[in-house]
C-alpha cells in the first residue's frame, strides 16, 4: 500500500472545482506519507482530463465511458474499485458530492478502510491520519483516528483552499477501459432531469436564501428580483425544498449545499444548526426574521426583526 | 413481499446546541434529561415509504418490519413504528451498541435481516442526524451484496424491480434496481403519517420482538478503523447588530444601504 489517489469526478465531460481542494487537502499530508500522488478521472467525454496532471500526479488515469458520464453510482464504483485494488493506495481522497460520498462509504466496506466524511483538517503522525469534521448537524465537532491504512476521506467543500496548478507537469495521462459488463450491473438508470438554469451557489459571491417563513413558491419571484439586483444566487433552507416551493438544488445546509459567500442574507430562516452549518462561513451573515428570539440573530452579523413582506420591499427600493 | 425498515434512535436534532452536553468519557451528545429521544427523521420518511408501499398490496401480502440496533431505547417512541403501521418492531439491545462504529452496527443490521429470513426491499434513511455519516445503508447493501439506490424521494416495486427517484444536485435521476435491494430515502418523499388514536392506543399495548447480540454471533472486533478522540459542542455565535428604522420597510432600506456602504453587495446596472 502506497501513495495518494484522488477522484476526480467529472460533470459534462469537465472535472469539478472540489478537485483543486482534494488536491490541497493531498498536499499537506504527501511528504510524510511518501508514494507519490495519482488521480482517477472517470467521466464521458472527458475534456480536461490534462488539466489534472497539473496537480503534480505521477499518472493521471482516465477513464472514458458513456456509462460513467452521469453520478450512476454502481458504475462509477465498480470502475474505481478496480484501480484502487490495483494500485493499492494508502489514503483515497474523494469529492463531497452526492456521488462522491457514495462512492466513498461503500468502497470503505470493500477495502475495509477507515472512513472519515466532511473532514475540515487533517494529520498525519506516527502512522495514524487524524482529522476533525462536524457532526449532529454542525452542532458538535468530533475529532477521529483513522487507525490503519487504507484510509479514505472526504473533505469538506471549502475547508481546504484550492492548490495552485503546476506550471510544468512532469506526469502522463494513462487511458483505462471501465470493463463494465451492462447484465452484470444490477442498477439501471431510467432518465434524468435537469435544471435548466446551472445555478451555482457553491462559488456564489452573495447569496439571498428564503425559508418556511416565506409560506409559499411566489415570495421566491421577489427573491430572485432582489438577487438579480445585486447579482446574487438565490437559495433556500429544507422545508421550502422538500415542499417543492424550489428545486432541492437551492437547498443551502448539511444535505444540501456548502456555501461560503462574501454575504450571505437569510429570509424567515430560523437558524437550525442544519442549516447554518452550510453557511456559517460566510464572511457577512444577514437575518431577516419577525421572531427576535429566532436562532439566526445568534449567529448573524446583521438582523432586522420584522415580517418579510415590510421588510424586503424597502430593501429592494434601496437597490434600484 | 417484505421490507425491513431500519430505525435509529437519537438525540432530537432540533435541540438547540446551548441544550446539548458532552459525555467526553464516552463521547456521546446528550440531549436534556427528561426529553425523549426522537426516531430518526429519514429512517420515519423510510417507514413512509414502506407504508405508501405496502398500501398499494392486499390484505397481508406485504409484511413491513421495523428493525432498530441501539441501546436505551424509549419503547414510547420506538413503538410508534406499530401506530404508523408497522407490522413488526425488532429491537436489538445492547450498550456495545452505543458505539461510532459503522462497521458493527452494520454487521450487527445485516446479520439480524439474515436472522429474520432476509427482506425484497430495505429501506433506511439517508443518513443519521447524530453522527451525520450517511454510511450505514451503504454499507449494508455491500455487506448483503445487494443493488443500493439512494436518495429516493419515490419508491416504487414493480414486478422483480424497485423504481426510484433520486433527487441530485441538480435536478431528478430515475434509476431502477434488481430486488432484493437497499433503498435510501430523503426528506423530499414526505413526513411519515400521524396515525389515529385508535392505532397509538393499539401500539401501546404491543410489544417489540428483541433479539440479542449473542443470538446474532455478533462482535465488535477492535480496533475499530475509526477512532473517536474527541467531542466538542460548537458554539459559533457572532455579535448582532440590529437595523431598527421607523417602519419595518426603512428598516429593509437601511439594511441596504448598511450592506452597499460597506462593500458587500452593489446594485447591478439594469
Ligand atoms: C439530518 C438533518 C439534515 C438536515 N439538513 C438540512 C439542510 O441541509 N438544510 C436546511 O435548511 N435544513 C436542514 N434540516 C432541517 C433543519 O433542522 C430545520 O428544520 C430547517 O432548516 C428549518 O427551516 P426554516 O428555518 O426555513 O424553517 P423554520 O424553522 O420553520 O423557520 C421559519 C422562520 O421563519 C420566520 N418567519 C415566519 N414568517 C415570517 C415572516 N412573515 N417574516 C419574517 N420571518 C418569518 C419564523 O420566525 C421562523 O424563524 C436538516 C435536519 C436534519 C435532522
Amino acid at each position: 500500500m502506497s501513495g495518494i489517489l484522488i477522484f476526480a469526478e467529472t460533470d459534462d465531460g469537465t472535472i469539478l472545482p472540489n478537485f483543486w481542494e482534494q488536491v490541497s487537502a493531498a498536499r499537506q499530508v504527501a511528504d510524510p506519507l511518501g508514494g507519490g500522488l495519482r488521480v482517477a478521472v472517470q467521466g464521458s467525454q472527458i475534456k480536461d482530463a490534462s488539466d489534472a496532471l497539473k496537480s503534480g500526479a505521477e499518472q493521471v488515469y482516465v477513464t472514458n465511458d458513456a456509462r460513467l458520464g452521469e453520478p450512476w453510482s454502481e458504475a462509477h464504483l465498480e470502475t474505481f474499485t478496480a484501480l484502487c485494488r490495483e494500485l493499492q493506495p494508502e489514503l483515497i481522497i474523494l469529492p463531497r458530492t452526492l456521488l462522491g460520498m457514495e462512492i466513498a462509504a461503500r468502497l470503505a466496506q470493500r477495502l475495509d478502510a477507515g472512513l472519515a466524511q466532511d473532514v475540515m483538517t487533517m494529520q498525519l503522525a506516527e502512522g495514524k491520519l487524524t482529522v476533525t469534521r462536524p457532526v449532529f448537524g454542525g452542532a458538535a465537532s468530533a475529532t477521529l483516528r483513522l487507525t490503519r491504512p487504507p484510509w479514505i476521506i472526504v473533505p469538506r467543500t471549502g475547508a481546504f483552499a484550492p492548490a495552485e496548478p503546476l506550471s510544468t507537469p512532469k506526469g502522463e495521462l494513462v487511458a483505462r477501459q471501465a470493463n463494465l459488463v451492462d447484465d452484470a450491473l444490477k442498477t439501471r438508470r431510467i432518465s434524468r432531469t435537469r435544471q435548466t438554469s446551472k445555478i451555482n451557489l457553491e462559488r456564489a459571491r452573495v447569496i439571498i436564501s428564503g425559508g418556511r417563513g416565506l409560506g409559499g413558491p411566489e415570495p421566491f419571484q421577489l427573491l430572485h428580483e432582489i438577487a438579480e439586483r445585486m447579482g446574487a444566487v438565490v437559495g433556500a433552507s429544507r422545508p421550502p425544498c422538500d415542499s417543492g416551493w424550489v428545486d432541492s438544488g437551492m437547498q443551502v445546509g448539511l444535505t444540501g449545499k456548502t456555501v461560503s459567500p462574501e454575504v450571505y442574507i437569510a429570509v424567515g430562516i430560523s437558524g437550525a444548526t442544519q442549516h447554518m452549518t452550510g453557511c456559517s462561513s460566510s464572511r457577512v451573515i444577514v437575518a431577516i426574521n419577525q421572531d427576535p428570539d429566532a436562532p439566526i440573530f445568534r449567529m448573524a452579523t446583521y438582523g432586522v426583526v420584522g415580517d418579510w413582506k415590510q421588510v424586503l420591499p424597502g430593501f429592494c427600493e434601496a437597490l434600484a | 413481499m417484505k421490507i425491513i425498515v431500519t430505525l435509529k434512535q437519537v438525540v432530537d436534532p432540533l435541540t438547540p446546541v446551548s441544550a446539548l452536553k458532552v459525555d467526553g468519557a464516552r463521547r456521546k451528545i446528550l440531549g436534556p434529561p427528561d426529553t425523549p429521544p426522537v426516531i430518526n427523521g429519514y429512517d420515519e420518511q423510510a417507514l413512509e415509504a414502506a407504508l405508501r408501499i405496502k398500501e398499494e398490496w392486499r390484505d397481508g401480502e406485504c409484511q413491513v418490519i421495523a428493525l432498530s440496533a441501539g441501546t436505551g431505547f424509549d419503547l414510547d417512541v420506538m413503538k410508534r413504528a406499530f401506530a404508523a403501521g408497522a407490522d413488526e418492531l425488532v429491537l436489538i439491545e445492547d450498550t456495545a451498541l452505543d458505539t461510532w462504529d459503522v462497521s458493527f452496527i452494520v454487521r450487527t443490521l445485516a446479520a439480524a435481516i439474515k436472522q429474520l429470513g432476509g427482506a425484497d426491499l430495505v429501506l433506511c434513511g439517508r443518513q443519521a442526524s447524530d453522527w451525520d455519516n450517511a454510511q450505514a445503508p451503504l454499507m449494508l447493501a455491500e455487506l448483503l451484496g445487494l443493488p443500493c439506490l439512494t436518495l429516493a424521494r419515490r419508491v416504487e416495486v414493480k414486478g422483480q424491480h424497485v423504481q426510484v427517484e433520486r433527487v441530485l444536485s441538480d435536478g431528478i435521476q430515475v434509476m431502477e434496481a434488481n430486488l432484493p435491494a437497499v433503498v435510501t430515502v430523503t426528506s423530499e418523499l414526505g413526513e411519515l403519517r400521524y396515525p389515529p388514536m385508535r392505532a397509538r392506543l393499539q401500539a401501546a399495548k404491543r410489544r417489540p420482538r428483541t433479539m440479542t447480540l449473542k443470538e446474532l454471533g455478533v462482535t465488535a472486533t477492535p480496533p475499530a478503523a475509526v477512532e473517536m478522540l474527541d467531542l466538542s459542542l460548537l458554539q459559533i455565535e457572532r455579535d448582532c447588530q440590529f437595523v431598527k428604522g421607523a417602519s419595518e420597510a426603512e428598516a429593509g432600506r437601511m439594511l441596504a444601504e448598511l450592506l452597499i456602504g460597506g462593500g458587500f453587495i452593489k446594485p447591478q446596472q439594469a
